[in-house]
């Protein structure tokens, strides 16, 4: 277990108005964290720093070992599904090659070490049969797949997902978080979820932001503790379903 | 009739105007419509108008101006629109009345009658000059190599600019250089079809590529080859009928897309009939 990134006392935000406030995070390179909290909360703001899209105004983002240091981007990232365009005129295979973009050079041309481990990726991900179909016309989980296929084709430590489970159906949500199960052996995960209902129980820790991030460690919490704090929303649960409860805490 | 026609020298300029457009139009409309910048093209068009204004003020070639003008504008959309907190399509709208603003107080400002003031507003095909074939042919060149050099990063970022930059790529850098293509682009094809016709180059035979395939490369290809129909049915057209050029390639061009779409639905209708039976 090394550390690979290091969020140190962090004011991030846009124009005037500052949204993220004294966040400090360490990651490891077997982690997997939950990112929870309302809308406006922060919670894509936190990405874009740690992504680089985004210059904190204040602290420090470190990245240890080569995960920043040469072109060979070694953060995978998966947008919003919103964020892009489906009407674009471009194939599944060409999306997930476009994972590789830091290769692409003068005259575009992609080894066939490039297409190998893309066709390793659709295969591994199971939408080899989609390979060369327009994305206009993929339904939400496929377009979800083939994101996910773009954001890990270029092996990275750290792997970035920012509300996959919209415009899915639970069956996927099911497959998706078995992949990313199997990916948590390799890489470090990170996801943001836009409700705290369907959060994955392969979530090892989970972290709260809402202008500022409370870290809880463990993603469990025994009936014990339970009794002893304030739960701060009703539950609802038929008998295992698994869940969590958060303690509750003050931002 | 056509070897009759070749023998003015206007005829074969027109013909090869005809051709280039096509080309650059061909490269640059796609990028334009797939990112969907054709109010920004729009606003860039007009805007130019500023250009030419001074141009005929200060006595020389309007096109020139209308280059460095359009350039300027597009520049500044593109570095306005991610910095300050106007939306960028208010900018759009800003620059647009403003360029044709500056446009029509030079032109009035300048002693004397303007001269072909009504070929840049509609275009006059028929009025291309050497100077403009050139220009124009060195612009496709360029559209040419920088397109097939570096097809896939253009690609990659039209699709997901953001993803794009957490790689680390110099998105904005790709971004101003793309922009000035296209200022470049809408202002060397004024002459073809003028500043209220040009959006049309740039976007129907995208359109009409659009309904028959789906991958960016094909759609410039099958764009150049529609534009250089609807040029060259249009210049006929223009021949026959004493028109402006401009607007009957424009004419064709919308003849060949709504074809080309009642063709795509009964092709449609066709496939769902023989899944019924």
């Amino acid at each position: 277990m090394s550390k690979i990134v290091e969020i140190k006392s962090v004011f991030a935000g846009y124009n005037d108005e500052i949204i993220l406030k004294d966040v400090s995070l360490d990651i490891f390179d077997d982690d997997f964290i939950g990112i929870i909290g309302p809308n406006g909360g922060g919670k894509t703001t936190l990405l874009n720093v740690i992504l680089g899209l985004l210059k904190p105004l204040k602290g420090s983002v470190k990245f240890c070992d080569d995960l920043r240091t040469d072109r060979n981007n070694k953060i995978g990232y998966l947008p919003q599904q919103n964020k892009i365009d489906k009407k674009f005129p471009i194939t599944v295979k060409d999306v997930v090659l476009s994972g590789l973009i830091y290769k692409s050079g003068f005259l575009s041309r992609h080894s066939k070490a490039d297409k190998l481990k893309t066709d390793n990726t659709l295969e591994r991900i199971g939408i080899c049969n989609i390979k060369n179909s327009p994305i206009g016309e993929l339904s939400g989980g496929q377009m979800q797949k083939v994101l996910l296929a773009r954001a890990i084709v270029s092996s990275p430590r750290l792997l970035i997902l920012d509300e996959p489970n919209t415009f899915v159906d639970n069956q996927f949500e099911g497959e998706l978080y078995e992949i990313l199960n199997e990916l948590n052996k390799e890489m470090a995960i990170i996801i943001v979820t836009h409700d705290v209902g369907t959060i994955s129980s392969y979530v090892k820790t989970i972290a709260c932001v809402n202008r500022s991030l409370h870290y809880h460690k463990s993603n469990k919490i025994s009936e014990e503790q339970l009794a002893l704090y304030d739960c701060p929303i009703k539950l609802i649960t038929h008998g295992d379903v698994p869940h969590t409860v958060l303690k509750k805490h003050n931002h | 009739m056509i070897s009759e026609l070749l023998q003015y020298k206007f005829i074969t300029n027109s013909l090869l105007a005809g051709i280039l457009a096509s080309i650059s139009c061909g490269i640059i409309g796609t990028y334009i419509v797939t990112r969907r910048m054709v109010f920004l093209s729009g606003g860039i068009t007009h805007a130019s108008f500023g250009g030419i204004g001074i141009g005929y003020f200060f006595g020389f070639n309007p096109i020139i101006s209308a280059a460095v003008f359009g350039i300027l504008s597009a520049l500044g959309i593109e570095f306005v629109s991610k910095r300050s907190e106007i939306r960028e399509d208010s900018v759009i709208g800003i620059l647009w009345s403003f360029g044709m603003a500056v446009g029509i107080m030079f032109v009035f400002l300048t002693p004397g009658y303007a001269p072909n003031l009504m070929s840049y507003l509609f275009g006059s095909i028929l009025t291309v000059s050497t100077l403009d074939i050139l220009l124009m042919a060195g612009l496709s060149l360029i559209l040419i190599i920088v397109f097939i050099a570096f097809y896939r990063i253009i690609l990659f970022i039209s699709y997901d600019q953001e993803f794009a930059k957490t790689h680390r790529i110099a998105v904005s850098l790709i971004n101003y250089i793309l922009i000035s293509l296209v200022a470049l682009t809408i202002v060397l094809n004024i002459k073809v079809v003028g500043i209220i016709l040009v959006i049309s180059l740039l976007t129907i035979p995208q359109s009409t590529a659009n309904l028959f395939t789906k991958n960016f490369k094909n759609i410039i290809i099958a764009s150049i080859v529609i534009g250089l129909i609807g040029a060259f049915l249009g210049l006929v057209i223009s021949y026959k009928i004493n028109i402006p050029s401009g607007a009957s390639i424009i004419f064709s061009l919308v003849i060949i897309f709504i074809l080309a779409k009642l063709f795509q639905l009964s092709v449609r209708k066709i496939k769902l009939k023989k899944q019924k039976v």
